[in-house]
């Protein structure tokens, strides 16, 4: 059987009568024994993923109505709630926690008859973007292991990449779908705000942070844009969603579309060989028809500094309900004075989290806050005035998604700022609510290369299409595993 | 320039106790000086824009049961209350 097909081959090959949900299943799992040791992208598997299988089976065979899934295999990022399954976020604090509840996005894939055949690994709350913060260990770059598969969302674009899911669900706070989607070479969505309702997603910074897909085409996107996006009452972020069918028209093409190439995200520090992929990009997407020109965006400059200022504010107030009392790991409560038992509990965060949360009580607080917050917050809407003026000339705007080559494991865990840098080209996308793509584009020295696309709020459908056509134009070699 | 001093306070005020102190404050010293950036972005006279929520579009604001005795799950649960420690 083979388990290299995207998910919307999957459901005509089900629908076809060719290969039954239980093969299937018991593929993937077979496929995930065999290679996920070396890989480590998952940090739980569904123990009765094969029976849950057989059960759709069962409706497929007496004509009963099935959901659009037909018992595919997805995995989702751990920091996302699957009722009565460990949900760690990466972290040691949560190693024990058990969801009392479905994440609204779960609810939406298991009414569609999807299988979650694990949770997969992150970086510690996903803050990170290598999966190197993870308390259980890194991921590795299914395209050479020595090198990181990107983050936070890394366990997700390994498990897609290297075929142990058909689609995963990550989260993309300050590009950690669209990051290690272009370094394991799958396609990674960050929605418009709101699009998706993030009720059962653990908090790190709510008011940029969407869940997205990581799939093998962008077909597969839209597909999952079809179930999960829309109005949820549980959380009152998200909006309605005027889209429609996302798979409908995908291939109506961009000729005539206009392209602003951004000059602040292809500066000096890019990798020679990121930029000569995006200069081809843009020669295809011109050759479809596209108009492409030049644009600055002046805020790009100093929006990761706004970006980890906002997050770490944030974080900072989200992550104070860890004391570690009404539920965490197991540290007895008896013989200890309350704030000392609280800071002690804390310990087990790791030292990424731990750095974070001081520059969050440091950063918005009485007198640093004009320094330091409140000038973020200039930055952040200065930025999306900029974005906004951009959109009124372009239909989409193009950057590299990352501006340099997956690196290898441990090579910049120790210095945080160097860290930062590379997220330059996608936290804009956050910062601005705006939606943007990672789509699979070249190979390097066996290293995965992706464009970012991004496109006006609520137009995801027409960004999707503009994604779709530069996916057409790209045949890559197959993952060497 | 942040101070080792100002980065400690808050770490206390976070409630975060580390081992290693000199390797966190070093690191956060470092983080928080790159935002120093933002000092020439020129965005002083920005106003900061915020997207509202009116009352209005919120859900009602009504008591839904949730399925499951979620109580019974959490720790430290002694039946009627949930064990803290002492305060001092």
């Amino acid at each position: 059987m083979n388990l290299k097909i995207s998910a919307l081959e999957y459901v005509q090959q089900v629908q076809n009568g060719n290969i039954s949900a239980e093969d299937f299943i018991s593929k993937t799992l077979e496929q995930i024994n065999k290679v996920d040791e070396k890989l480590h992208a998952f940090l739980s598997i569904n123990d009765d993923a094969v029976n849950q299988a057989r059960v759709i089976d069962k409706k497929i065979k007496s004509g009963d109505k099935v959901g659009s899934c037909f018992g595919m295999p997805i995995s989702i990022k751990d920091n996302m709630c699957i009722k009565g399954s460990k949900t760690t976020c990466g972290s040691k604090m949560l190693e024990n926690f058990i969801a009392p509840y479905d994440a609204t996005v779960v609810s939406k894939l298991k009414q569609q008859d999807a299988i979650f055949i694990g949770k997969v690994n992150l970086d510690e709350f996903a803050m990170g973007l290598t999966t190197e913060f993870s308390a259980f260990g890194p991921s590795k770059n299914p395209w050479n292991p020595e090198f990181v598969p990107g983050g936070s969302s890394g366990g997700s674009a390994v498990s897609v990449s290297a075929f142990e899911c058909l689609m995963s669900l990550g989260s993309d706070t300050g590009g950690s779908v669209r990051n290690p989607a272009s370094f394991c070479s799958v396609v990674g969505y960050k929605p418009t705000y709101g699009l998706i309702s993030r009720y059962g997603l653990i908090s790190y910074a709510n008011s940029i942070e969407q869940i997205g897909p990581l799939t093998r085409t962008v077909k597969d996107t839209a597909f999952m844009l079809n179930m999960i996006s829309g109005l949820d009452p549980n959380d009152n972020t998200t909006i309605n969603d005027k889209n429609g069918d996302y798979l409908l028209d995908i291939d109506a093409g961009i000729e005539g579309k206009k392209i602003g190439i951004i000059k602040e995200m292809m500066a000096e520090g890019t990798d020679p060989a990121v930029l000569s992929a995006t200069n081809d990009a843009i020669a295809k997407l011109e050759s479809l028809g596209a108009i492409c020109e030049e644009i600055s965006i002046g805020m790009v400059k100093y929006s990761v500094a706004a970006y980890y200022t906002i997050t770490a504010t944030e974080a900072g107030s989200n992550l104070a309900r860890y004391d570690n009392i009404r539920y965490g790991y197991d540290f007895p409560v008896e013989g200890y004075e309350f704030n000392s038992y609280i800071s002690k509990a804390r310990k087990n965060f790791g030292p990424e989290v731990i750095r974070r949360m001081i520059i969050g009580g440091f950063v918005p607080s009485a007198g640093h806050a004009g320094k330091y917050f409140l000038k973020a917050m200039k930055v952040k809407s200065k930025l999306t005035k900029e974005i906004d003026e951009a959109f009124k000339k372009f239909d989409f705007l193009i950057a590299p998604t990352v501006p340099i080559l997956p690196f290898k494991l441990g090579e910049k865990i120790d210095d945080p700022v160097a860290l930062f840098l590379i997220d330059i080209n996608t936290v804009t996308a956050n910062l601005t609510g705006k939606p943007a793509i990672s789509i699979p584009f070249s190979i390097s020295n066996g290293l995965p290369i992706g464009i970012q696309l991004f496109a006006d709020s609520n137009n995801d459908k027409s960004l999707l299409q503009a994604a779709y056509a530069l996916e057409q134009t790209v045949k890559l070699p197959e993952v060497p595993i | 320039m942040v101070t080792e001093e100002e980065i400690e306070r808050v770490s206390k005020l976070m409630k975060i106790d580390v081992d290693d102190h000199k390797e966190y404050v070093d690191k956060v010293q470092s983080m928080i000086n790159y935002f120093d950036i933002l000092d020439s972005a020129g965005v002083e006279s920005e106003e900061i824009t915020m997207h509202e929520i009116p009352v209005s579009s919120l859900r009602e604001d009504e008591h839904i049961p949730f399925n499951g005795k979620l109580i019974e799950k959490l720790n430290n649960y002694k039946g009627t209350y949930v064990r803290a420690p002492k305060m001092s």
